[in-house]
């Protein structure tokens, strides 16, 4: 090939105005994208920079790293770093697995699979701080659904402070979580499951195979690439989440439901403190960049393909 | 159409197209001065429009543009006011704390309102002791009063006749007749550790002696009081478990529900608990100090014009249009507050509820005019206050914590 190629050099097309012509027709998604994604990045890195408070902008200094040295001596960053570490790892893995039996289920024929492939997405449908205050009241320790039940049926015998006990607080969120979540699992990998041949499952029972054999050896191989990018982009969501958090418990009792994003918003929209909830979301960012780099990755092998 | 030719075309029309409906405009002769005013209800659905309407019929040459900004809180509203005001956007007045007043002056965003105030006859129906508060003992005014309220002890009478007790008036009374209320699924007080709760801790700390000056909050008579008022939690155990994070809507439905029997907040809630309960309920004000001394917060809304503001005479004329006799007494049937004017009257709210506020203003005070104040309402207060009450720190490190917060 590469003999061919430089035998007629004069077959490869000079440079000319004509090959700028997809870049014009790109121009102004790029310049959209650049001032509501690329500007205000760089006006956080910039702002992440300064000692800066909302209510004093006169007075803004540049510090240089010093909200970052600031931000490793600060108790509750780490903190809000291991609960954000436990809150993805614990809502996703968990939605995942959900989601993938809700869709193996829904896989299967049975003469109501419509309607419940429409009630599967309610959860998902609904917005964050609806799910927020509804799980509150469900949790909520003097009128709530979830004690009245348990004590009905003599799980417990006095109520439980679900989100003012520091021991449950953060794990009666990421519940909420889980169920708002699974239905995306659920729908994408249902997706994936209906363009696996059914040839494949027919030859693999000809071959004696059990359920659990064409579970692992066709059906979880053929999705793979769909579980792979569905994990990546919930990761990216859920890492940036802070709604349900913040209509559960404002992060508390203490710092016990404190996540960075969390942690962030509340330096920068309570304390003002701007340039430290700035620092404090760009170490987010760069901790998800391995994740999104990885999605990237997946995105523009499957676009080459 | 040659492209080059189209992109000719395109960009005459984008340079022509504004030119011409500019020149097309018909003129517009004597527009009215319009003022834009941001404002909060707790009940977005009520709408200040029949008083715009008014005003506007009253004064046709000023178009009130009234903006609804959501409270959240109170971190929303004020975040996106100092926004606004960074960007140079802000409304020509806007419905203000006292809490944000530091901030505000550091911006130098305020607009003295003493020349005002000096030509507006209804100026001596605000209360003096309410002029006192706002003005913060400066020598100017910045803010007009609009409406307030004061917090206070709300209490189940029925219960406590049963028990055979009294209202409580001091800080032992309190827990004695908490202890005694505790019963069963019952709780003696529903306390408010979640947001907003600070008001809740000032009457029995700052109430008990401590205070805001520098060393105030680790005297220790300060943390004597501190540790009485978190011993009521941990100790006593007259409190629901869920107090830690229980905020304004939680202690209203336990108290409504009868899982509380005492709790503490203002008038703005009277007419839903008088909804729900009746004549079991009573109110008075806060227990106070075996010394008869005692604290509680003045919860203050006026109204502030912005220095950067080009229709000055035209918004004042609004706010103190707000700020008199008959408009305050409409406003504040909206807002569920008191009327500042001595004209106006707060008939819509069961009397008695109305006295409770009104004997609580003798020891109401605002929190201290700090730039730190907003971050120790919504940040330093709950998270220490959540940690001493779940036992992962003491009472005396939660005051320290506040104490470094406003002084370092």
């Amino acid at each position: 090939m590469a003999s061919i190629t430089s035998s007629y050099p004069h077959t490869v097309a000079p440079p000319s105005r004509r090959n700028f012509t997809p870049f014009w027709f790109l121009l102004p998604a790029l310049l959209v994208t650049a001032a509501v994604v690329l500007v205000p990045v760089l006006q956080t890195f910039w702002l992440s920079l300064h000692d800066y408070l909302l209510y004093a902008p006169d007075d803004t200094r540049f510090i240089g790293l010093g909200n970052f040295r600031a931000i490793l001596g600060d108790e509750v960053f780490w903190i809000s770093l291991g609960h954000s570490f436990i809150w993805i790892v614990g809502v996703v893995g968990l939605q995942f697995l959900l989601g993938l039996g809700t869709a193996l289920l829904l896989n299967q024929s049975f003469w109501w699979r419509s309607l419940a492939r429409s009630l599967v997405i309610i959860p998902w449908a609904l917005p964050s701080v609806i799910i927020g205050l509804m799980w509150t009241w469900m949790y909520d320790f003097n009128v709530g659904v979830i004690n009245d039940a348990l004590l009905r049926f003599g799980v417990i015998e006095t109520p439980i402070a679900w989100l003012a006990n520091p021991s449950t607080a953060l794990y009666a969120i990421m519940f909420a979580l889980i169920w708002q979540g699974f239905p995306f699992f659920a729908v994408t990998i249902l997706a994936g499951l209906q363009t696996v041949p059914q040839e494949l499952y027919e030859a693999a029972e000809i071959d004696g195979a059990t359920p659990r054999q064409q579970l692992f050896s066709i059906t979880l191989p053929s999705i793979a690439d769909v579980i792979a990018t569905a994990l990546l982009l919930r990761t990216i969501w859920v890492a940036n989440s802070l709604d349900v958090i913040l209509v559960m418990t404002g992060g508390g009792p203490g710092y016990d439901t404190h996540t960075l994003p969390l942690y962030a918003f509340i330096r920068a929209y309570t304390g003002m403190e701007f340039g430290y909830g700035a620092a404090l979301a760009l170490i987010l960012t760069f901790l998800l960049m391995a994740v999104v780099w990885a999605y990237v990755r997946r995105a523009s092998r499957d676009l080459s393909r | 159409m040659e492209r080059r030719d189209f992109l000719k075309l395109v960009g005459a029309a984008a340079v022509g197209a504004p030119l011409a409906s500019t020149l097309a405009a018909p003129a517009i002769a004597q527009a009215p001065t319009t003022v834009r005013w941001w404002y909060h209800f707790d009940n977005p659905q009520n709408s200040p429009a029949d008083l715009v309407a008014k005003f506007e019929k009253e004064n046709p040459g000023i178009k009130i543009q009234a903006e609804a900004i959501p409270w959240g809180g109170g971190n929303d509203y004020q975040t996106r006011l100092f926004a606004a005001l960074v960007a140079g956007n802000a409304p020509d007045s806007a419905m203000v704390r006292l809490s944000w007043a530091a901030r505000l002056h550091s911006m130098k965003a305020l607009e003295p309102l003493d020349p005002f105030l000096a030509k507006w006859n209804a100026r001596t129906d605000i209360d003096d002791n309410i002029w006192k508060i706002v003005g913060g003992g400066s020598q100017q005014k910045y803010y007009l009063p609009l409406q307030y309220v004061v917090i206070y002890l709300y209490y189940r009478q029925d219960l406590l006749q049963q028990a055979g007790l009294k209202a409580p008036e001091t800080f032992q009374d309190f827990q004695a007749v908490a202890k005694a209320l505790t019963k069963g699924d019952v709780a003696g007080f529903g306390m408010r550790g979640g947001a907003g709760g600070f008001d809740n801790w000032g009457p029995f700390v700052l109430g008990g002696g401590a205070s805001f000056d520098k060393g105030g909050m680790v005297t220790e008579k300060a943390l004597a009081a501190n540790r009485f008022y978190v011993d009521l939690a941990t100790k006593d155990k007259i409190v629901p478990a869920s107090a830690p994070t229980d905020s304004f809507r939680q202690i209203v439905d336990a108290f409504k529900a009868g899982r509380t029997g005492m709790m503490i907040h203002h008038v703005g809630s009277a007419a839903e608990i008088q909804a729900a309960l009746g004549d079991k309920v009573s109110a008075k004000r806060v227990p106070v100090g075996p010394d008869g001394k005692g604290w509680t917060y003045f919860g203050d809304e006026s109204n502030a014009i912005f220095a950067a503001s080009k229709a000055k005479e035209a918004t004042f004329r609004w706010i103190s249009f707000l700020s008199t006799a008959e408009n305050n007494t409409a406003l504040t049937k909206l807002t569920g507050q008191l009327p500042v004017s001595s004209k106006a009257n707060a008939d819509w709210v069961p009397q008695r509820f109305v006295d409770a506020s009104r004997a609580s203003v003798s020891i109401a005070g605002p929190l201290p005019d700090s730039p730190k104040t907003p971050d120790f309402i919504g940040r330093i207060w709950p998270t220490n206050m959540q940690r001493a009450l779940t036992g992962q720190i003491s009472p005396d490190d939660m005051m320290k914590a506040i104490e470094q917060h406003f002084h370092g």
